[in-house]
């Protein structure tokens, strides 16, 4: 019998990496005003990412999460620039359409060149026992991965210049204007850092789950959840969010059924936004 | 119109079942622009109110053996009168935020009526096969018909006062509010006829394919088609959606037909291009540039 | 002899904003056929104020009436339709829309009555030669007198107007000055927010002054313009 505690720690072990996801897409939503709904596709991306290197260059999947984040960073920022920078000031239908756009591109060229074979990374299996409870191996890495790299995301928000600026941004961006703070840098820069925890995210799950060019289709609606729960724009709200949605998933999963838990992500975002729309966190 | 009336009658399969395809997506487009073109309140949920009706119909057809005549209304009646509390709701959700909720809707909509608990009714996941007593050329005429109406509606909608005022509450919701308007009812109102014209179409569009499913029902295509096919011809217009239906039909038809494999993807390609550079759609880009006059009833 | 009741009566009104109190314990009348100067610095609660009597936002205590029944957490659109019009700070007109819709969609009546209204304040306001155009064309100024227009296409007897004169030039100002005391003559009543204390002297009968969420003076425009205290407190004169 598994204990509940057991399955609390699965689902916060889960959630810290919809966190991730989570907190990509609350950064560019709060800070640079697009909801990208591409957002999952990058996770994909990351997660394919990974696979390749593991299958092509036998690079370690650890390190292509560490590899993912600058790489995503940069092609986020291009992406950016490109695109998603044309339709900051534009209405919001648009910039929905544009990333829905893009999001149905970036699948289906995937499933074009990649097909639809579902692809894994054997890196790490098995599990250990620690403390009376069996943990799986790479769900453990995966969460110490996530950790890390959250741990990391505050630090830098909290101490770097343009940590600073984004936060600044994101308060008042005529304000971060005038102060001298290059705002079309930052939001390239900020839409560069969620594309980057999308990919690392995208890293880490290709070491627990099966990957294909739909899966970004699961993690938006989580993010989403996950951005609605945190309040928009609210960084340590997401990772709370994440967390809460990774617990709520592995409790109905356990108790109810899998197929009932997948429902989670649209009941959370109904019941948030009718009692409570600016989040469960105050920014 | 006497020649769409005359179609059946020397064209082939292929060409009717295209059509009233077309004629489904019009409908569907048309509705949603009457919503969203003219209050601005972007419905990402059209399949939401096309699969509660497709489901309420075909159940009745299928398993009460009600006739398809009154099915379809009352499919269509019972999504709109869902959506009036939906929209009592969910109405007070402003910009993105309603988008996203009634993306949930839908979604939860779906999984909903696919698990277990409910498949006594429902037929759960896996769908429900069902023949109607209707075919071919009286579906297009039904369509057709549906269509017609949904034509002189958007045209009323559009060009009356309560086009007027669901247009002030896309500029400014509350400074209309401080000018007496009642936007809550305006609101409920012109998603309330929303419903039931994409429901109408929708009961319609799945007696045509004689299945039914949560997937399809509520799939995200059946919203954003719709949405895609507005854009081209032109938010907020009468015309425009129907003019985009019948555009993006003959694209698709092209695109499937030279990039079968890639036509997703060239799908997605065309929707950025179309926002960022055409975001008016085609009659909006006409009436800018004096080719159309700017006036409200085209 | 009874007292007439007051056209407008806000009675111990309380708003607060977390730990800020925009208005606090605020009262007073407004007397039919007057124009009122609100005055006070910025964040004196002066635009909160005419948020609560039209309704965008309710009182957390408090009361307020008009012509003797409570409107107190009415909706604006009620409220509105009670008579009460009100202009913004920053002007909200509808962009996209012409003039004579921005007119038309308040309309009052039925279609053909609603068309005849709509001409004849573009008329009074100069604009009927732009009816087609999109209000997003017009000058700041002729978006201020299409913003009125809107008002009184309410048929508004109580005219709220915040900064009515701010960023116009002053043969514009003079015109909208003018405008307002002609609506007055005909029974209109005005409270108008305006930091141009030139304006406020120069138009109100009345005035009252907020601080910080409390009125601190209230009287006809001569006893407030002689309360020393009040204008070198508050104004630095």
């Amino acid at each position: 019998m598994i204990s509940f505690v057991e399955i609390l720690i699965r689902g916060v072990m889960l959630g810290s990496v919809y966190a991730l996801v989570g907190m990509g897409l609350t950064l560019v939503w709060g800070v640079v005003g697009i909801v990208n709904i591409a957002h999952g596709e990058f996770v994909m991306l990351g997660a394919y990412f990974a696979f390749w290197a593991f299958a092509l260059l036998n690079l370690n999947p650890l390190l292509s999460v560490l590899f993912a984040i600058p790489l995503f960073f940069l092609f986020g920022g291009l992406v950016h620039r490109g695109l998603t920078e044309r339709l900051v000031k534009a209405p919001e239908l648009s910039a929905l359409i544009l990333t829905f756009g893009m999001s149905i591109l970036i699948w289906n060229l995937a499933q074009f060149f990649w097909t639809n074979t579902f692809r894994s990374v054997p890196y790490l299996t098995g599990s250990f026992p620690f403390m009376g409870f069996v943990f799986g191996k790479s769900k453990t890495v995966s969460f110490g991965l996530a950790v890390g790299i959250t741990a990391a995301l505050f630090l830098f928000l909290k101490y770097s210049k343009w940590g600073k600026g984004i936060r600044a941004t994101s308060q008042n961006s005529e304000v971060a204007l005038v102060c001298g703070i290059d705002t079309i840098k930052m939001r390239m820069v900020t839409y560069g850092m969620g594309i980057a925890l999308a990919g690392a995210a995208g890293a880490i799950i290709s070491l627990q789950w099966v990957i294909f060019p739909q899966m970004g289709g699961a993690y938006i609606s989580k993010a989403f959840a996950i951005v609605v729960l945190g309040g928009l724009g609210n960084i340590q709200g997401a990772l709370a969010g994440g967390l809460i949605i990774g617990a709520l998933e592995a409790v109905v999963t356990q108790y109810l059924s899998a197929k009932m838990a997948q429902i989670i992500p649209s009941l959370t975002i109904l019941v948030i936004l009718l009692l409570r729309p600016t989040g469960l966190f105050r920014k | 119109m006497a020649f769409l009336i005359s179609v059946p009658f020397f064209a082939t399969d292929y060409w009717i079942t295209l059509l009233v395809l077309v004629l489904v997506f019009a409908v569907y487009s048309s509705g949603w622009n009457v919503f969203s073109g003219l209050t601005g309140y972007t419905n990402f949920g059209l399949a939401w109110s096309i699969g509660l009706s497709g489901y309420v119909s075909s159940l009745l057809i299928a398993d009460y053996g009600v006739f398809w005549p009154l099915a379809w209304p009352l499919g269509a009646l019972a999504t709109s009168i869902v959506s009036i509390g939906v929209g009592y709701i969910l109405l007070r959700i402003k910009g993105v935020y309603f988008a996203i909720s009634m993306v949930a809707l839908t979604e939860g909509t779906r999984e909903l009526l696919g698990t277990e608990y409910l498949s006594p009714i429902t037929h759960g996941g896996e769908g429900v096969p069902f023949v109607a007593g209707i075919k071919l050329p009286g579906l297009y005429w039904a369509i057709l018909l549906v269509a017609f109406l949904t034509f002189l509606i958007a045209y009323k909608m559009t060009s009356s006062e309560f086009g007027l005022r669901l247009l002030s509450i896309r500029e400014d919701e509350q400074a209309a509010e401080t000018l007496g308007i009642h936007t809550t009812r305006d609101k409920i109102t012109a998603f309330f006829i929303s419903a039931f014209l994409v429901g109408l179409a929708g009961s319609i569009h799945f007696t045509y394919q004689n299945y039914i499913d949560p997937s399809f029902a509520f799939s995200i295509h059946l919203t954003l088609t719709p949405i895609v096919m507005t854009l081209f011809g032109g938010v907020g217009t009468v015309f425009g959606p129907f003019l985009g239906a019948a555009l993006f039909t003959f694209i698709h038809e092209v695109l499937w037909a030279e990039l079968t494999l890639l036509y997703m993807a060239a799908f997605g390609a065309l929707l950025i291009v179309l926002i960022l550079f055409f975001p008016q759609g085609l009659l909006g880009w006409m009436k800018e540039k004096g080719i159309l006059p700017r006036t409200r009833k085209i | 002899m009874t007292s007439k009741e007051p056209l407008l009566r806000i009675e111990d009104v309380v708003k607060k904003f977390g730990e800020i109190f925009a208005l606090d314990h605020c009262s007073f009348s407004i007397e039919a056929g007057t124009i009122t100067g609100l005055i006070g610095p910025n964040g004196a609660g002066k635009t909160t104020l005419f948020n609560l009597i039209t309704g965008v936002l309710a009182p957390d205590q408090g009361r307020i009436y008009l012509r003797g029944e409570e409107i107190t957490g009415k909706k604006p659109y009620q409220i509105a339709r009670m008579g009460v019009g009100r202009t913004y700070q920053i002007i909200r007109v509808f962009p996209r829309m012409t003039l004579l819709e921005n007119l038309m969609v308040v309309g009052k009546g039925k279609e053909g009555k609603a068309h005849e209204r709509a001409m004849d304040l573009l008329r009074l306001v100069r604009l009927a030669d732009k009816k087609n155009e999109y209000a997003s064309d017009l000058s700041f100024g002729q978006q201020k007198l299409l913003s009125l227009a809107q008002v009184l296409m309410l048929d508004a007897e109580l005219v709220l107007l915040d900064e009515p004169a701010a960023g116009i030039n002053p043969t514009l100002q003079n015109e909208l000055m003018g405008l307002i005391h002609q609506l007055n003559r005909e029974g209109k009543t005005f409270i108008i927010v305006e930091h141009d204390m030139n304006v406020i002297m120069g138009h109100c009968q009345n005035a009252i002054a907020l601080n910080y969420g409390q009125k601190i003076a209230e009287g006809s425009c001569s006893e407030i313009q002689q309360d020393e205290t009040l204008l070198e407190h508050y104004f630095g004169r």
